[in-house]
């Protein structure tokens, strides 16, 4: 319902994406392989070492998942398409 | 909040989307108890210091638009419903939320126990949540 609700925005296919709040990456497998990168970060280390473990039962290559906050994020780097920040404001 | 945005900001694209997406301001979180015939309301869960969390967040999604970092490109409400086999497995799922989580009020988990307890076979609980998804472009 999420996915659908943030398409009438815009679309996450093909996009490189950051998402702020990721938990266990409920959210993110929901889009992670439509999306051509996603990077993950959640302060949480429970809910990362979760979503860890779920990506690799899932298999899913594109995503990273790291410990941290966004504000923890370096300041330049590649430019992200679309930034979620799900339930993390 | 504000630095998280700023931050965000600072990272995405010219034209890029900022996604935030919330609990509704009102519309709490509801479980039900769903038996093959009806629907059985049991309690809205209450989150402890949403207010003000609320208004912090709004305020910051504010701020960047009015700093011209970013442009307002729309607010849609919506719901959705998640469906449990157990009261377990509610715990669980509300245990997964960001903090703070939702919460029952007092006595009202005892009453979905006591309803569970009665339920005909076939039921299952369903916990509904609103959300609210403001988006943001970069300019």
């Amino acid at each position: 319902m999420e996915i659908r609700l943030i398409e009438r925005f815009t679309t996450l296919k093909g996009r490189r994406i950051l998402e702020v709040g990721c938990g266990d990456g409920r959210l993110t497998f929901q889009y992670a392989r439509a999306a051509r990168e996603v990077l993950a970060i959640d302060p949480d280390r429970l809910s990362i070492e979760d979503a860890l473990d779920e990506q690799a039962a899932l298999r899913v290559a594109n995503v990273t998942f790291r410990l941290g906050s966004i504000e923890q994020l370096p300041a330049r780097g590649a430019p992200f398409d679309v930034a979620l920040f799900s339930w993390s404001l | 909040m504000v630095h998280a945005l700023q931050r965000a900001g600072q990272r995405l694209r010219s034209g890029g989307s900022l996604i935030s997406i919330r609990p509704h301001e009102t519309q709490l979180p509801l479980v039900s108890i769903i038996t093959p015939s009806r629907r059985i309301p049991v309690a809205r869960l209450p989150t402890p210091g949403f207010d003000d969390r609320q208004s912090a967040a709004d305020a910051a999604l504010e701020r960047v638009v009015a700093e011209g970092r970013f442009a307002l490109a729309g607010i849609r409400n919506g719901r959705y419903r998640s469906l449990l086999d157990n009261p377990t497995e509610l715990r669980t799922y509300l245990e997964l939320i960001n903090p703070p989580r939702p919460r029952f009020p007092p006595g009202r988990r005892a009453h979905l126990l006591d309803l569970w307890r009665l339920r005909p076979r076939g039921s299952r609980i369903e916990i509904a949540e609103w959300i609210v998804m403001t988006a943001l472009r970069r300019r």
